[in-house]
């Protein structure tokens, strides 16, 4: 223990399960000295189970993980150096919070003293002091999560593990221990292993987020890369709110290279200098964010057609266009906002889409 | 008007499962003419029952006898059985399904069709005559174990996630996360099988034959039956008098976990 900070490397990881379920299929990452890591995927995508692999609550079915320069595959979790927040908490309902955090500690056998001093400084931080005799059903869902937080931190482990810690929390105080879970990994500069399906977790505390879907990675990137620069269409439509635009169409050379769907309602105008992959011809899916559709006039429009909903935010508004057999979602400023019914006149920005091939759903490459 | 008649139901109730064990007590202390009558308050009171069976058996050496088999049993059977509940309930394997019907299995099988084998077996093992044969056949049962494995399985995975990442083994888990938090389950699988235990007769009759080794029960039903109470109804409530006391004292102790492990395990008695 307090052997300081250690990194995360799984290498072409497997879980199959004996019923011949693939929970996790070929999976290889590497969490940096002192990162936090954020694994983001809908329910089932198997992150849990990655994380229960990296804990050594589930074997590995094929290839290794390692922390540090150690592989692990065969060590029970106790002696991985690891910590785990589970989304439940899991706090001991028959001890209190005093004895919920320094159990980890007597089963080490840490001196007294020494359990005390960490115990007592793991609460000041997590302002828990004067809850250090309550038992468990007597705390509201936010200090619980605090305990189990601070059930990890006492430990000081190398590796910090969060299941989803946040996701019964309402959705104040799961902001505020967003900002505090942030905190903490700035001040113990521990790796941290996180899994979530709220991409706003994902956005806010990832300095690197690995995408998942169906067991296998779909991407690994810092926030910024996965929204802007999105590998496939799964990873593209998972990250954003609301949704990316999909719109199914082929490539077309009419006045030179255009990207024509939803039977010729739209049409967008290509610079092929900027894709070098693609041809005419090709059958594509055409994405573009909400915030990357412009309201514009009638002659500058790529796209136009009813006003079916508007969702007013505040500042901005969501617009829901009708485009042929689809509804195009645009970002737009609330004061100027078409009411429903009226005809929207809408521009896609063309620095700002994405290609995807109708085929495989991978991305195709886009230079500049 | 309708509480009255609740009341008046209840208490009916109350004193058609109670009057006869209200009369056994009081009969005990009845002058053996006036029992038959089934009074309530007799002409004296007397000790002279008891003062007979204290005298014509070894009461405390049978006491003694059963108490000692009882305990033995009963936290043998809590220590093992809650081992194989939690293996069931918490640990994955194969054959785990398998082995839980077997399990079962055992249960519809009648004692009785078990009983040459195992006499069998404890006379083999020479452990006729001693208290050896009296505990080690019921060291383990499946009733505990169904009754634990259902209790533990309302034990949330995460829990004992985090206490095996806390640093505990199999074993710690199940004596300081999974015990603490079965306390009704314990109570009623102690309960039902220090009060099998107690109560047995049948078996100590067919491995036990000198007097030392002989357990309560056994002595009370080879006393009223074998004519060692030499037709008196009298001395034969005062002994089985004796026999229901510890019984009854720990039920009264217990009622409150044994109650509500029945009312919240999903198990109707």
């Amino acid at each position: 223990m307090g052997r300081g900070i250690a990194g995360i490397r799984l290498e072409q990881v497997w879980k199959i399960y004996d019923n011949g379920y693939v929970a996790v299929a070929d999976v290889t990452f590497e969490a940096a000295e002192g990162e936090f890591l954020v694994l983001l995927g809908p329910s089932g995508c198997g992150k849990t189970t990655l994380l229960r692999l990296v804990a050594g609550l589930e074997t590995v079915s094929r290839g290794t993980i390692r922390i540090g320069d150690q592989v692990v595959n065969d060590v029970p979790p106790r002696d991985r150096d690891i910590a785990m927040v589970f989304q439940n908490y899991a706090l001991y309902p028959h001890m209190t919070v005093y004895e919920n955090m320094a159990f980890g500690l007597k089963l080490r056998r840490v001196p007294k003293a020494e359990i005390d001093r960490r115990v007592r400084a793991a609460a000041r931080v997590l302002e828990l002091e004067h809850l250090l005799d309550r038992r468990p059903h007597q705390l509201s869902g936010g200090q619980r999560q605090r305990v189990a937080v601070g059930r990890a931190i006492v430990r000081e482990p190398r590796v910090f593990l969060f299941d989803e810690p946040l996701s019964n929390l309402d959705a104040r105080l799961r902001v505020e221990m967003r900002a505090e879970l942030a905190r903490l990994h700035r001040e113990l500069g521990r790796t941290m292993l996180y899994v979530t399906h709220d991409q706003v977790e994902a956005m806010t505390l990832g300095q690197r987020i690995v995408v998942l879907n169906q067991g296998r990675v779909q991407q690994i990137g810092t926030p910024l890369d996965v929204y802007h620069r999105p590998a496939n269409r799964f990873v593209a439509g998972f990250i954003g709110n609301p949704p990316m635009n999909f719109i199914d169409g082929r490539l077309e050379r009419l006045n030179g290279l255009r990207f024509v769907g939803e039977g010729g309602h739209v049409q967008v105008p290509l610079a092929e200098a900027e894709w070098p992959n693609i041809q005419p011809g090709q059958r594509v899916t055409l994405g573009v964010r909400p915030e990357a559709v412009i309201p514009t006039t009638p002659e500058r429009a790529t796209v136009q057609g009813p006003v079916e909903t508007v969702e007013v935010l505040g500042a901005v508004a969501h617009l829901y266009v009708r485009v042929g057999q689809t509804t195009v979602v645009a970002q737009v400023d609330a004061a100027q906002c078409p009411a429903p019914e009226q005809t929207a006149y809408l521009h896609f920005d063309s620095t700002r889409i994405h290609l995807f091939d109708a085929e495989t759903g991978q991305a195709l490459l886009r230079l500049a | 008007m309708r509480r009255l008649l609740l009341y008046l139901i209840l208490g009916i109730g109350l004193v058609v499962f109670a009057y006869p064990f209200v009369w056994m007590g009081i009969a005990t202390f009845t002058p053996e003419a006036e029992i038959p009558e089934l009074t309530l308050l007799p002409s004296r009171w007397t000790l002279d029952h008891y003062r007979l069976v204290f005298e014509r058996l070894p009461v405390w050496r049978g006491l003694l006898n059963s108490l000692v088999v009882a305990l033995a049993v009963t936290a043998s059977v809590l220590v093992f059985t809650s081992m194989a509940a939690y293996a069931l309930a918490k640990l994955h394997w194969r054959g785990r399904e398998t082995v839980f019907s077997i399990i079962l299995f055992t249960m519809m099988v009648p004692f009785l069709l078990l009983l040459i084998p195992l006499y069998t077996l404890v006379v083999r093992l020479g452990w006729t005559d001693s208290l050896l044969g009296l505990i080690v056949p019921f060291m383990m049962n499946a009733t505990g174990v169904l009754i634990l494995r259902q209790s533990f399985l309302t034990i949330p995975r995460d829990l004992i996630d985090a206490a095996r990442i806390d640093g505990c083994g199999e074993l710690r888990i199940l004596f300081t996360i999974v015990w603490p938090l079965s306390v009704p389950a314990l109570v009623t699988v102690g309960l039902l099988t220090f009060i099998g235990s107690w109560n047995e007769v049948l078996w100590p009759i067919i491995v036990v034959r000198e007097v030392q080794w002989m357990t309560l029960p056994q002595l009370v039903a080879l006393f009223a039956v074998g004519g060692g109470a030499e037709g008196q109804l009298g001395p034969q409530l005062a002994a089985a008098f004796l026999l229901a006391l510890p019984i009854v004292l720990a039920y009264l102790f217990f009622q409150r976990y044994f109650i509500q492990s029945f009312a919240t395990g999903g198990l109707k008695g």
